[in-house]
């Protein structure tokens, strides 16, 4: 990792921390405090936003792990997404079991069914994988549909509140406090994961899947293993989703949302762990200003009911393509940049 | 490298002007909300995404409705509505951010137009008691009877209705009629599945097929191919007009239709149905819990009037009825709270208490059937009318049907 001017590290201890400088400490104790005092200052409508920003993250983050790190690509995130949601609010509805019950068996069964649908990843790649996992998101999907016992089928499930040693999670504050924890809990696993032996040979793996095999990197264990922690991240996003709407059902879980999710990790940067968390504060903020924008335009120029709606989906398509052809490498590799030129301030040349 | 260098600038430039323009509107438009002489209603409207096609004119007939109201009535007792829209691009975590902002923004009562969106904002809405009402229901939002209501009869209403009509009406031969079932693969197909399976066995009705087809279909010729198999006397359709036209249209093209008899939801049966499914629509049966355009009802004039000046391409749509009564509804509910309470002690239970549950036969200008508040039961309206494709056009060819509650069982 690169150092400001004249910091160097003297261990190797030093060398692999991810925080070393005290600018690097104060600035996570400047974003932890934002972060805590949150509920203080937004509303719910926006504490609503930032827990639809964090839950969207945790998913978004598994997904870079399995696309971005190990290159597995899958368009069926959405329905893993589904499996947690629908595993937790079977439990705690209908089993009545805890919510943290219900949250880690949403991620280990949304994991273990990612590693049945990866399996084609061992003898198949890029799009054929594509269209494998379409598979998945439409077999899971249709299976909540017409499990109607369990799921209550299209008609849905109501989903109690997260609750954990007598604390209920209702409000959007507390959900929130919730929700942001387990996704800072979720990128300070994915860091790390990035620089283990698994990590590194998810990228090789990536890179060149035949040379990785011949360096003895087990391409089965490997690829299976990239699909479960992918998926059980998608897990418990679903299950934080699920408690965090109050019903489900599988109108939430679209095709449209897991092409959604590949969107956000390629604007966001694929193969990084900032990359998810910039892709989706962009892509849901970006959604609110346009659903803001319309009927503000509306009010404000007294136009025709309706007038405005169509340049939601203008907006939304054009930033996405611009944003493809002028910074292919995601919002992370501008972040970087930005990094190296602060580095070098007030030398930069 | 030249055009990427113009493109990047361009870009940054609009991106700019974007957030520019947004905070000086935002800014400009900061007063009005702030005015003692509104009451604040939200409505959570698909107006993009899949369900547009219903979603556009039932959003703008609010929109133009409320305008009427405040324009030319005045407002409700002296008080301009002032209405908070935000387009849920018929998502569900979108909705369940809007619900939020709507409660935060102190709107006294939302609606959305898709049992779809309600559903995903029921759940909040019921923990919070903030009432609202969606315009099209399934029966899982209103049973059990919390603080969501439905404006019309659910798609399970529209089943018993049409299944009367028919056994009534049409049905001539002997032994129970065999109904095959083809259903949009969301509330809109299962409500109408929970009322043929809570109630054909009553009526005498044999339900030989269920199929299901998503709302973005282009054929459904292996479904029909199944359905008729079974040889049934009846294919009732509970859907949204796009699919719907497909299935008629394989149905005519595999000899199907003419032949057994066709029924309709109210979510498919508008002009746009007989639109795109042209000739092949000719004869099919539907219920609709309005009246059509250019019947003699006291609003219709000023509902024509604001269409065909402000969306004339709205014109013969029913959905823009559907909505336009809405807005009337909403006026009500606002009126009475009003009247009731008072503004000072107007909070979003308070409009429940003494708005939703006063409605007692609230005349919505004739356009659907009467409004009213049962205990028990919440649905406002509670009757609906048959129609028919009779050259080209969508013709009631029954009066008011009452639409009982049907004692559906959810968890």
């Amino acid at each position: 990792m690169d150092l400001p001017s004249g910091i160097r590290n003297y261990t190797y201890d030093r060398d692999m921390a991810i925080f070393r400088t005290k600018t690097h400490w104060s600035m996570l104790l400047i974003l932890f405090v934002i972060l805590g005092t949150l509920p203080l200052y937004l509303d719910n409508h926006w504490l609503s936003v930032a827990n639809l920003i964090g839950i969207t993250i945790i998913a978004a983050t598994g997904l870079n792990i399995l696309i971005g790190y190990c290159g597995q690509l899958s368009i069926g995130h959405a329905g893993f997404i589904a499996v947690g949601a629908y595993t937790s609010a079977v439990l705690t509805n209908r089993l009545e079991l805890p919510f943290l019950v219900g949250l880690i068996s949403a991620g280990l069964l949304s994991g273990f069914i990612g590693v049945v649908f990866g399996i084609p990843s061992v003898r198949v790649k890029g799009f054929y994988l594509a269209i494998s996992t379409i598979a998945a998101q439409i077999i899971i999907i249709w299976i909540i549909n017409h499990w109607e016992s369990v799921t209550g089928g299209f008609n849905g499930i109501v989903v109690p509140p997260a609750k954990i040693a007598g604390i209920t999670f209702v409000s959007q504050g507390s959900q929130f406090y919730l929700i942001i924890g387990i996704a800072i809990l979720v990128i300070f696993f994915a860091k790390n994961l990035a620089r283990t032996r698994v990590g590194r040979a998810f990228i090789a793996i990536r890179d060149n899947d035949l040379a990785a095999e011949v360096m003895g990197i087990n391409l089965f264990r490997y690829k299976l293993l990239a699909f479960f922690i992918g998926c059980f991240l998608a897990g418990i996003a679903g299950s934080l989703l699920a408690h965090w709407i109050g019903f489900m059902n599988t109108e939430n879980f679209r095709l449209t949302e897991s092409i959604l999710y590949v969107g956000i990790i390629i604007i966001g940067g694929l193969g990084s762990t900032i990359g998810p968390i910039l892709g989706v504060v962009f892509i849901r903020l970006l959604e609110k200003g346009i659903s803001f924008l319309a009927p503000t335009l509306e009010s404000t120029f007294d136009l025709p009911a309706g007038f405005t709606t169509g340049i939601g989906p203008m907006v939304f398509g054009i930033v996405i393509i611009l944003f493809l052809i002028l910074e292919p490498r995601g919002l992370a590799h501008r972040w970087q940049l930005f990094k190296a030129s602060y580095r070098l301030w007030p030398f930069s040349y | 490298m030249k055009f990427k260098k113009v493109l990047k600038i361009a870009s940054i430039v609009c991106l700019a002007l974007v957030v520019v323009v947004t905070s000086i509107i935002g800014t400009a438009c900061g007063g009005s909300t702030d005015t003692d002489k509104t009451v604040k209603v939200g409505f959570s409207i698909c107006y993009t995404g899949v369900a547009a096609e219903k979603g556009r004119p039932m959003g703008d007939a609010k929109l133009d409705c409320i305008k009427y109201i405040n324009e030319e009535l005045g407002g409700v007792n002296g008080y301009e509505i002032e209405v908070i829209w935000r387009d849920n691009q018929y998502d569900a975590s979108k909705a369940a951010t809007i619900i939020n902002e709507l409660m935060d923004a102190d709107t006294l009562m939302f609606t959305t137009n898709s049992s779809a969106m309600m559903t995903a904002s029921a759940e909040i809405a019921n923990r919070q008691a903030f009432p609202g009402f969606a315009v099209f229901s399934t029966p899982a939002l209103t049973n059990p009877p919390q603080h969501i209501y439905a404006q019309m009869p659910d798609y399970g209403d529209d089943w018993a209705a049409f299944a009367n009509y028919f056994l009534e009406n049409i049905w001539a031969g002997t032994g129970k009629p065999k109904m095959a079932l083809h259903l949009l693969n969301n509330s809109t197909g299962a409500g109408a599945k929970a009322a043929a399976e809570a109630l054909a066995d009553d009526l005498g009705i044999e339900i030989v097929s269920i199929e299901e087809h998503d709302a973005t279909t282009i054929s459904e010729i292996d479904s029909i191919t199944r359905i008729m198999a079974q040889e049934p006397d009846i294919l009732y359709i509970s859907s949204t007009p796009q699919p719907t036209s497909i299935i008629i249209q394989n149905a005519v093209e595999k000899g199907l239709y003419p032949g057994v008899t066709i029924g309709c939801g109210h979510a498919s049966f508008t002009s746009v149905l007989v639109e795109l499914a042209g000739a092949d629509a000719e004869g099919v049966y539907g219920v609709f819990p309005t009246v059509n355009w250019d019947d003699s009802a006291p609003a219709m004039a000023k509902m024509t009037e604001y269409c065909q000046e402000y969306h004339p391409e709205h014109y013969g749509n029913m959905d823009y009825i559907t909505s336009w009564a809405e807005g009337l509804i909403v006026a009500e509910i606002l009126r009475l709270a009003l009247e009731n309470a008072g503004i000072d002690n107007l909070t979003p239970q308070i409009v429940e208490e003494q708005g939703f549950k006063k409605l007692d036969n609230f005349d919505v200008g004739g356009l659907h059937g009467p409004v009213s508040y049962t205990p028990g039961d919440n649905r406002l309206a509670k009757s609906v009318r048959v129609f028919q494709v009779q050259d080209g056009e969508i013709v009631p060819i029954t009066g008011w049907v009452e639409a009982p509650k049907i004692p559906y069982q959810f968890d």
